[in-house]
């Protein structure tokens, strides 16, 4: 009976479960996309624990570690979503501060971005990207400062919200728009092949973006030893090293 | 370049064509007999994947198997199956979201076939499942390679499901689509560049193939 063979192997192939890679998978902020890089090799080099990045909006990552996304560790823009995530128990610490992001307005134009706050109301300025000021910690920042300037009313026509910030850095680095707002990491990004001007928002304009980790349950219940050992390097002076060498502040 | 985004697609709508082939035929074997009100409301439902949003479906997905509450939680605790964020869970839309690319022209063969064939392997003293399997089977061995084909292209560009209940994991739910995306939002245009070019070229074979296939099977090359 042909179709009895068929149907055993089809239940074989469909009860068959996917073989693990035996990496840390770390939900990683889309504004560290490419600081992460670097500090994955070289905690590879002094460990030899491999690591798998997953980089997103951390609103977004939070969903889906809520909704059961297997992930260790989760590198946050801010702490806001780090310490829901703890309040709910899906940690089992209180998340830490591991970087300080800057806010910064950047354009591949070479336009006066260092006024920026007139240049935005230009009639040559046509868009303004924005990250999702819901999901995106940088984008939140960046309205916070908008609305302290009360620009923000007389801006909205112009802007377009990015899904994170690294659509907002894909917006800018393409024309899309003559500016962003983003984190000054993007000027450090690797592989950049345009010049880019930027300006360092003042940052009395809004809350300080704290970037926070925490090492999630799934990571404690199955990889406590290699977790444990990313987080603490996270917070070690040779990764505090990278991150000023990418635009972050780690005092 | 990372091929494992590529075998996962493969992978997935290999699996997902199998299942359905198994689901599909003895299903589109029953709605392809007689009439009745609850075979029309099954197949409106089956029918509706080719016409609904990819992410409404993603969305009922994601909240059906939640592990923070109801079914989801009641999997999770039990069988310690999750179906949210996990190869099984993608198998599980795939096929929800395929079937009508497999029940469609199986159906519709079916309902073309001349009844007198298998009636005529009734008189003889045939099963209905003996029937089925030698007599009309075979019989429609075009359309049944057609679904098979079209279920399989059609589970290759999968994106809107994917990203809503599977989100981006390497190795467990990065497929070809979801990593193209996230290699654009990564302004690494070359590896998008490479898995768009493996995915044009893999749905260009198929779609060529079946092309070959109809015009030597059917009686006049233009038909």
């Amino acid at each position: 009976m042909n179709h009895k063979k068929i149907f055993a192997f089809t239940l074989c192939i469909a009860l068959h479960i996917s073989a693990f890679s035996q990496s840390l998978k770390v939900a990683v902020a889309a504004n560290l996309q490419s600081v992460i890089k670097v500090l994955d090799a070289d905690f590879k080099s002094k460990t030899g624990i491999a690591v798998e990045p997953i980089v997103g909006a951390s609103g977004n990552l939070v969903a889906q570690i809520k909704n059961g996304a297997p992930f260790d560790v989760f590198l946050s823009a801010d702490m806001s979503f780090p310490d829901a995530l703890y309040k709910y128990g899906f940690t089992t610490e209180k998340p830490v501060v591991y970087a300080r992001g800057i806010l910064i307005v950047c354009s591949t134009e070479n336009i006066d971005v260092k006024h920026w706050q007139q240049l935005v109301l230009k009639q040559s300025v046509a868009k303004v990207a924005i990250a999702n000021t819901t999901t995106a910690p940088y984008g939140k920042a960046a309205k916070e400062a908008l609305v302290k300037l009360q620009l923000l009313d007389k801006l909205s026509p112009k802007i377009v919200t990015g899904e994170s910030i690294s659509q907002v850095n894909t917006y800018i680095f393409n024309d899309v728009v003559s500016l962003g707002f983003t984190s000054q990491s993007f000027i450090y990004d690797s592989g950049q092949s345009k010049k880019l001007y930027y300006a360092v928002v003042a940052p009395k304009l809004y809350a300080p973006i704290e970037q926070g980790v925490v090492v999630l349950k799934h990571g404690a219940d199955n990889y406590a030893a290699e977790a444990q050992k990313f987080y603490k390097y996270l917070l070690s002076s040779s990764a505090k090293a990278i991150f000023k060498k990418y635009g972050y502040h780690t005092d | 370049m990372d091929w494992s985004p590529i075998w996962l697609t493969l992978k997935l709508a290999g699996i997902t064509t199998l299942l359905l082939a198994v689901v599909g035929l003895p299903l589109a074997y029953w709605l392809s007999r007689g009439r009745s009100v609850g075979k029309i409301i099954i197949e409106a439902l089956i029918t509706m994947p080719l016409v609904l949003p990819p992410s409404v479906l993603g969305f009922y997905l994601l909240i059906a198997f939640s592990p923070q509450h109801g079914l989801g939680k009641w999997l999770a605790t039990h069988l310690n199956v999750r179906l949210v964020f996990s190869f099984e869970g993608l198998v599980l839309a795939s096929v929800i979201y395929s079937m009508p690319f497999m029940i469609g022209p199986i159906k519709s063969a079916l309902q073309q076939l001349p009844l007198s064939l298998s009636q005529a392997s009734y008189t003889l003293g045939k099963s209905r499942m003996e029937t089925f399997i030698k007599v009309l089977l075979p019989n429609i061995r075009t359309s049944l390679l057609t679904a098979i084909v079209l279920t399989f292209a059609h589970t290759l560009g999968e994106f809107g499901v994917v990203l809503m209940i599977g989100g981006n994991i390497p190795h467990t739910t990065r497929v070809a689509s979801i990593a193209i995306y996230d290699a654009v939002e990564n302004m690494d245009y070359a590896s998008a560049n490479n898995y768009s070019l493996v995915l044009f070229a893999l749905t260009f074979i198929i779609v060529m193939a079946v092309f070959i296939f109809n015009k030597y099977n059917s009686k006049s090359p233009l038909e």
